[in-house]
């Protein structure tokens, strides 16, 4: 478990501050919510989940999206791969990397969410948890999608349409229970449906305990199934 | 005693491109042995698999009797992995690189440190240990990736074209740096495309050409199956004109010009050395010297393999690491 922590602090010291992540991680989130949100009669129980939901998708996932195929690509992850280290070990200690910016930007964007808005968390400890759930899943996500891939310019396009659709379809701009019966049975498929529901409950405070058990059940099914296609995905893709 | 590398069948197929054939070697500790082949040969593919970072279609290997895929933590944990491209993280400082590649053997705190000082001082880094690797030349990369896979004092170590690309100076750093390493007790496997590195370095050679081992001996008895054609080195001032009536002599069965000397092929020195000095004197050339030389791994190789040398003088070209292999 240490190497998987070692790999992750290599990981934040390389590739936190490069362009790419910069660019899909923290300014992406921002404008994409901007966008269909400016003119619209937004309250801050929309703002603060809304935000933090995106921040912690764009930010988690963008880490794993650059970091991966481009360690691929220049060679370095063979020094993984020969090193006495399993590659379930590899995946987690990359999914701990997106997960720590993930945090990282999810807490900042939640500062910006509560002085744009004016609002207030009434839960901050589920709050947190829904946090560090969310961005561990969308950590494991980002490698799930760029596993494939061995170059940025490669991983970057699915990744991003992937994150979109997930935007749209999650439930972050329209209700799920205002969508068609198909998309919400779509929705319930897809993990920012658990994330923003455990946000508004944080933030509202209007907690139903069941539906909380089903979203951190929710992410947390999905974070492991996520390194597992994860390990399996570059089990294939190492010839 | 149990061989520290023991491969059986290794085989290695990617679609319908045979990488790596059948291949049956054994490595003894302390050995230093060298992997000889031209690019494309199957070297990197081999190492790759003896490392554990691609499996085997079929066949089984065993570091110091670990199976490479059933006990891969335990082997691994004993190898150390110089790949054909230097793979140290351009982003982080020479000092961060060996820390991480420590980290990663579960080097202990205080051991690290000192390792880490220590390689850098011998690598000639140390004054440079706080910089970016990306402001690095490419010899320094390579020594800095060398002493990456050393810093867990590894038992047996894998270079993949240690030194391809490099000026003489590094080059010759490396390899006395491997007959130092050897002599303290590692074991060594390496792979080149320099004839001439093969023969100064190892011990032992297998020549592979197209996925097979098509031989594998010590340097010298590897040179021995050339022997029956023996090269007559004669440095005179040859005309142009000259040079066919010389290869017409029924005793020479090849001439080949090296800057101011001949080199020609013979079957018999006894027979066609009075033939040359007849033929100087015919034409008033003037011998300066007149060596008899023996055969070199390069002729075995030629032998071996039926490939002109020159193939194993291009350089291999830049490969997406996670792609396609050697």
């Amino acid at each position: 478990m240490w190497k998987a922590f070692h790999i992750a602090q290599k990981d934040a010291k390389i590739y936190f501050f490069k362009g790419p992540n910069i660019t899909f991680g923290l300014l992406f989130p921002a404008i994409i919510y901007l966008a269909f949100s400016i003119g619209r009669d937004v309250g801050a129980t929309s703002i603060i989940p809304g935000l933090v939901t995106m921040s912690s998708l764009f930010g988690a996932g963008a880490i794993e999206s650059i970091a991966l195929p481009l360690e691929r690509a220049k060679g370095t992850f063979e020094r993984l791969l020969a090193a006495p280290i399993s590659l379930t070990t590899i995946v987690v200690g990359k999914a701990l990397g997106g997960f720590f910016f993930g945090i990282v930007l999810s807490i900042g964007y939640l500062l910006f969410a509560l002085l744009l808005s004016g609002g207030a968390v009434a839960s901050p400890l589920l709050f947190a948890l829904g946090i560090v759930l969310s961005a561990f899943a969308f950590s494991a996500l980002g490698i799930c999608i760029s596993a494939p891939f061995r170059d940025v310019p490669q991983a970057m396009p699915p990744a991003t349409l992937i994150r979109v659709a997930l935007i749209f379809l999650g439930g972050v701009f329209i209700p799920v229970a205002t969508m068609p019966p198909f998309l919400q049975f779509v929705a319930y498929l897809l993990p920012v449906t658990y994330t923003i529901d455990v946000l508004r409950q944080a933030t509202t405070g209007y907690i139903v305990i069941q539906t909380v058990i089903v979203d951190v059940a929710a992410l947390l099914f999905f974070a492991s199934v996520f390194l597992a296609i994860a390990v399996l995905l570059l089990k294939k893709t190492i010839r | 005693m149990n061989p520290t590398i023991k491969t059986q069948g290794l085989t290695k197929r990617y679609h319908d491109v045979l990488a790596v054939d059948h291949l049956d070697l054994e490595v003894s500790e302390g050995e230093i042995f060298g992997l000889l082949g031209p690019n494309g040969a199957g070297k990197t593919t081999t190492i790759r698999m003896l490392t554990g970072q691609t499996s085997p279609t079929s066949g089984t290997i065993r570091i110091d009797n670990h199976d490479i895929i059933r006990e891969a933590i335990r082997a691994k944990r004993l190898i150390g992995v110089v790949p054909d491209v230097s793979n140290i993280y351009d982003e982080l400082s020479a000092w961060d690189n060996l820390i991480f590649a420590a980290r990663l053997y579960s080097v202990p705190k205080l051991e690290r440190e000192n390792r880490a000082n220590a390689l850098l001082e011998l690598f000639g880094l140390f004054e440079r240990r706080k910089d970016d690797v990306a402001g690095f030349s490419r010899g320094m990369k390579r020594r800095l990736t060398i002493a990456a896979a050393l810093i867990h004092k590894p038992k047996l170590l894998f270079l993949d074209e240690p030194t391809t690309g490099l000026d003489v100076q590094s080059s010759r750093l490396i390899r006395n740096l491997i007959k130092e390493l050897n002599a303290d007790g590692a074991t060594v496997f390496l792979t080149t495309h320099y004839i001439e590195e093969a023969d100064q370095l190892c011990q032992r050679i297998a020549i592979i050409n197209k996925g097979k081992i098509v031989a594998m001996d010590n340097p010298e008895k590897l040179k021995a199956i050339s022997e029956e054609r023996q090269v007559i080195e004669v440095s005179f001032i040859l005309p142009k004109g000259l040079e066919d009536k010389l290869k017409g002599l029924s005793c020479i069965s090849e001439v080949s010009r090296f800057g101011d000397k001949c080199r020609l092929r013979v079957d018999d020195t006894s027979e066609a050395v009075p033939a040359l000095v007849d033929f100087s004197r015919e034409n008033n050339l003037k011998i300066i010297s007149i060596n008899t030389l023996k055969p070199t791994l390069e002729d075995a190789f030629v032998k071996l393999t039926g490939l002109n040398p020159e193939v194993m003088k291009t350089e291999k070209e830049p490969v997406k690491k996670s792609g396609n292999s050697d």
